[in-house]
């Protein structure tokens, strides 16, 4: 194949992967973004590095932060793509003695795969990185001879197991009984690596992976699968072959990739799943007409979208009119009691921020915060607790949280802006958002909790009549339950 | 010759910062609050901070026993060894200040303040606590750790990413001796590990006849028996803007368990419906059982009405039996609540919470320490440590001469653990917070609370790859009810 061939072929799957993910899937980007909050700073980079894998999960949360924008999230993810596929090939060039390759398509298999395994949107941008990280060193372990000694510890340390794909690869190619020793001395790395480094983790993530998923526990096929489809591309990719392989049969190869991938897009997308993340990610950034629209065409029957279509439905005036169009199960699809994970409760919060209830608002938010399972920060989430810090005057709490978003990128600007009105009741009264909220919120301080939620509301709408928002919920929240009660 | 020393070392400290040096006759804003605080010989440094517009810090400690100390840098960064050897030095005597601060290119120096050495040692190894955001109802990242009391080393005894999914309670040890110590892992895989001498059982406490498994524990002194809560915990919220939640007992009862063969003595007087029975402690002697007690009402909605009574009862450590129970506290009558009852281990004192209702301090601002002098029965509450924001969860050194307590005075939200001595009069001294280095940067990074801190006299020695083994076997002691 032809050098334009070539180009045109990795200039398609970074096009398909940005339209992909900037098109179809936009809702996974915002939740890795929302699910971790990079920091520029010192102390963060050394926490980072602390774990094996660490600087492939560093660079990784730093990308990810760029998620903040859809754009710029889909660019990433496809500038990671064709990197992969190059990484791949330039990699099989060291397999023939003369360097002569074939089957250019092959090299674009792992990066197809990634697709369908990102599909899990547990999976972390750590492993793609960390991947891409191994292959593209490839080369220089093939290379290395004895020097592997000393590579094989430092690639685990920062790229974790994944490090196996060149160490596999120099071995295969070598074909030496010395690399018998090395993998001998690759398993004794992993094992005292894991003792000094990730002691507190279980075994299996030495091998495995501490930070390639956000919930450890689990372990995709495709995790395994896909190092050793890579380790089997580079070797096929780079196999010499008698004849030459004729351009049409790398496009036809490329063309059933390409197929198989979206029959595999298809099996690993959860619809569902997919549809609440677009709720959260269209109500995050106030485009609630989309989310009607949405659901006018499918609504997933769960009380999370209940819940994200009716307060689309009441920020565009129609909750009372349309409630009985759209999929509802009672009141918890008004409200959501807590759930313990990091997207359920969140439109639940945003409303009742808006209601005037912070304290409930800044539990959601933690508790969503707290349910991100690899224990990492939320940009997002914080920075909504700042928020009910600062109306309710806690100042210390909400200085925590803005000293830590002043370090981040995109988030540094607003708490730059809200720190100015630490302790200073004036300027946060000033703010118009904050002067809302403390102007609808309880004037008297007593216990209650999500069972006595229409009581609130009501309690709310009396003590400030501008309130229409608890009115108008209050009157809902009669009404289902009038509903479940004829059910 | 000797008494020039320290003028000349503070003359010499003056003449090292360039440039002018202004002099302000106030204390120096520092951070932590170390001014007269007292500290025990060999405790790790004292590490401070100025305020952030101080781009530098010049102090130097004089020992009023002999030696000194010079530093410069961002912090005031004491070496260890020469910090250490200095307060052992000047044990008994006191350690003074002398600060200066640079900013816009201009020193200041402050008035000098003094740290007072102890003459009673702290022999403890250090402190052992749990790490958890100060938060709700779900956790990500939770720990119980250790930290060297005479140097900054905190390592892990156990943290939730070896058990995930598993959230573990208070670590729980025998009087500080790390030989024997109890938690209980909640979750899927739960049970509450007990080791011994090396040894480790996980027992299954929750049987037909009690309420749940064992969450409040305490050593008996002896080591045969455990004497534990039994609680459901659950929170609502408040509405306004003085506190975001309040955390209470559905119901609540007190067992106590016999480790020969983990069978519970239930008596129906500690396991009362209308009653609620928590915070068991045994007494040094092993032969009284404090707990305290409250009528119990609907909940949440008459949370507030809960109010808890100190009591005891005889305890029989041969048989188990427990003898007449009798009211120590009545502070329900007076409006008050009591909680965490900790008889030092001397047997001279007793530290309790006070609040206004309620058995979880923690979330109370105006929740403080009390002490109660055994021999005379009279109360007090310990002004000395006290602050307008939540003192919770305490206990005893060792020695019973130093005790550490939780407290939220720093931001009102993040725990952070502080110790203080007390004399032979019951006088105790100004609280410090537990030294870390650049603590100003370290506290108000950490996005944890210290929770239920304690200490430990030895280093805590547990098996981790042999727990993770065993809490995913699920093989479990099923605990009894003894008949």
């Amino acid at each position: 194949m032809d050098r334009v061939n070539k180009a045109a072929l990795s200039t398609l799957l970074g096009v398909g992967v940005f339209a992909f993910w900037m098109g179809l899937y936009p809702q996974a980007l915002n939740y890795h973004e929302q699910n971790q909050l990079f920091l520029f700073t010192g102390d963060y980079f050394r926490e980072r590095m602390a774990l094996p894998g660490g600087f492939a999960d560093w660079l990784s949360e730093f990308l990810v932060q760029l998620f903040y924008y859809r754009w710029s999230g889909a660019l990433v993810l496809a500038v990671l793509a064709v990197l992969l596929q190059l990484a791949v090939w330039r990699s099989a060039g060291c397999v023939d003695k003369r360097g002569s390759r074939s089957l250019y398509a092959l090299s674009f298999l792992p990066s197809l795969l990634m697709l369908v395994h990102m599909g899990n949107m547990e999976v972390l941008v750590s492993y793609p990185v960390a991947l891409l990280l191994s292959v593209s060193l490839c080369p220089v372990f093939a290379r290395a001879g004895w020097h592997r000694l000393w590579l094989i510890p430092l690639g685990w340390w920062l790229a974790g197991p994944v490090i196996i794909v060149p160490i596999l690869f120099s071995v295969l190619l070598g074909r030496k009984w010395k690399d018998v020793l090395v993998l001998v001395f690759t398993a004794l790395v992993y094992y005292a690596g894991y003792r000094l480094l990730a002691a507190q983790y279980p075994m299996r993530d030495a091998f495995f992976g501490v930070n390639y998923t956000r919930i450890r526990e689990m372990l995709p096929a495709l995790q395994v699968i896909i190092p050793l489809m890579a380790l089997g591309c580079i070797f096929g990719c780079g196999l010499p072959m008698k004849k030459t392989v004729p351009t049409i049969l790398d496009w036809a190869l490329f063309a059933v990739l390409v197929l198989g991938t979206a029959l595999g897009v298809r099996q690993a997308y959860d619809r569902d799943a997919y549809e609440v993340l677009a709720y959260d990610d269209l109500i995050r950034h106030e485009r609630y007409q989309e989310v009607i629209k949405r659901a006018e065409k499918y609504q997933p029957p769960t009380p999370v979208s209940a819940c994200s279509v009716n307060f689309s439905l009441f920020m565009n005036g129609q909750l009372s009119a349309r409630l009985p169009e759209f999929y509802q199960c009672g009141t918890q699809g008004l409200v959501l009691p807590s759930i313990r994970d990091n997207v359920s409760d969140l439109t639940s919060a945003e409303l009742l921020w808006m209601m005037g209830m912070p304290n409930i608002t800044l539990q959601y938010y933690f508790d969503s915060m707290e349910s991100i399972e690899n224990g990492r920060l939320s940009g997002r989430f914080l920075s909504r607790m700042a928020d009910c810090n600062l109306v309710n005057g806690w100042y210390g709490p909400a200085e925590k949280y803005l000293d830590l978003l002043s370090h981040s990128l995109f988030y540094r600007k607003s708490a730059l802006r809200r720190k100015e009105m630490l302790r200073d009741e004036a300027a946060v009264n000033a703010d118009p958002v904050y002067a809302y909220v403390r102007s609808v919120r309880f004037r008297d301080d007593f216990i209650t909790g999500y069972d006595r939620l229409d009581l609130m509301m009501a309690i709310l709408y009396n003590q400030n009549e501008n309130n229409f928002m608890a009115a108008e919920y209050y009157n809902v929240w009669q009404r289902l339950k009038q509903m479940e009660g004829q059910r | 010759m000797k008494r020039w020393i320290p003028l000349l070392a503070a003359l010499l400290t003056v003449a090292a910062c360039k440039g002018s040096t202004s002099y302000v006759d106030l204390l120096p804003d520092i951070y932590p609050d170390y001014i007269g605080v007292t500290v025990p010989a060999g405790i790790a440094p004292m590490d401070f901070n100025l305020p952030a517009e101080y781009d530098r810090v010049l102090v130097q400690v004089t020992g009023s026993n002999g030696g000194s100390l010079k530093v410069q840098g961002k912090w005031a960064r004491f070496p260890l060894r020469a910090w250490r050897k200095l307060t052992g030095q000047n044990a008994g005597g006191t350690l003074q200040f002398t600060v200066l601060g640079r900013k816009d290119g201009q020193w200041t120096q402050w008035r000098d303040f003094v740290m007072y050495v102890s003459d009673a040692p702290l022999t403890d190894y250090g402190v052992t606590y749990r790490k958890i955001a100060p938060g709700y109802t779900t956790y990500s990242r939770i720990g119980l750790y250790q930290r060297d009391i005479h140097s900054f080393q905190e390592e892990p005894i156990i943290e939730s990413t070896l058990t995930p999914g598993q959230c573990m309670n208070c670590h729980t040890a025998n009087a500080t001796d790390p030989s024997q110590f109890l938690f209980h892992l909640r979750g899927k895989h739960g049970a509450t590990l007990v080791q011994q001498d090396g040894h480790r059982e996980w027992v299954t406490t929750k049987t037909d006849s009690t309420l749940g498994n064992m969450a409040y524990c305490y050593w008996h002194p002896g080591g045969r028996w455990v004497a534990g809560s039994i609680n459901p915990v659950r929170q609502c919220f408040w509405t306004g803007d003085q506190q975001p939640i309040e955390v209470f007992d559905t119901a609540s009862d007190l067992v106590v368990m016999d480790l020969r063969d983990h069978s519970l003595i239930v008596d129906p007087r500690l396991t009362t419906e209308d009653w609620l029975e928590s915070s068991p402690a045994f007494t040094p002697d092993g032969k009284t059982l404090y707990f305290c007690k409250a009528k119990a009402y609907d909940v949440p909605r008459q949370v507030d009405s809960i109010r808890y009574d100190l009591m005891r009862v005889s305890f029989d450590a041969e048989t188990g039996a427990f003898g007449e129970i009798e009211t120590v506290i009545p502070s329900s009558g007076n409006g008050r609540s009591v909680s965490f009852p900790r008889p030092s281990y001397d047997g001279r004192w007793l530290m309790y919470n006070e609040s206004d209702f309620g058995v979880f301090p923690i979330d109370h601002k105006e929740a403080d320490l009390w002490l109660m002098d055994l021999a005379t029965g009279q109360t007090r509450p310990i002004d000395e440590v006290n602050s307008p924001l939540s003192e919770s969860f305490h206990n005893w050194s060792s020695d019973s001469r130093w005790f550490l307590f939780s407290s939220r005075r720093d931001d009102g939200l993040y725990v952070q653990v502080y110790l203080a001595s007390i004399d032979e009069n019951g006088r105790c001294t100004k609280p410090f917070v537990l030294p870390q280095r650049n603590p100003r940067k370290f506290y108000h990074d950490i996005m944890q609370s210290y929770n239920a801190p304690d200490f430990t006299n030895a280093r805590v020695r547990f098996d981790t790859r042999g727990v993770y083994r065993e809490v995913f076997s699920d093989q479990r002691v099923q605990a009894t009810v003894k008949p």
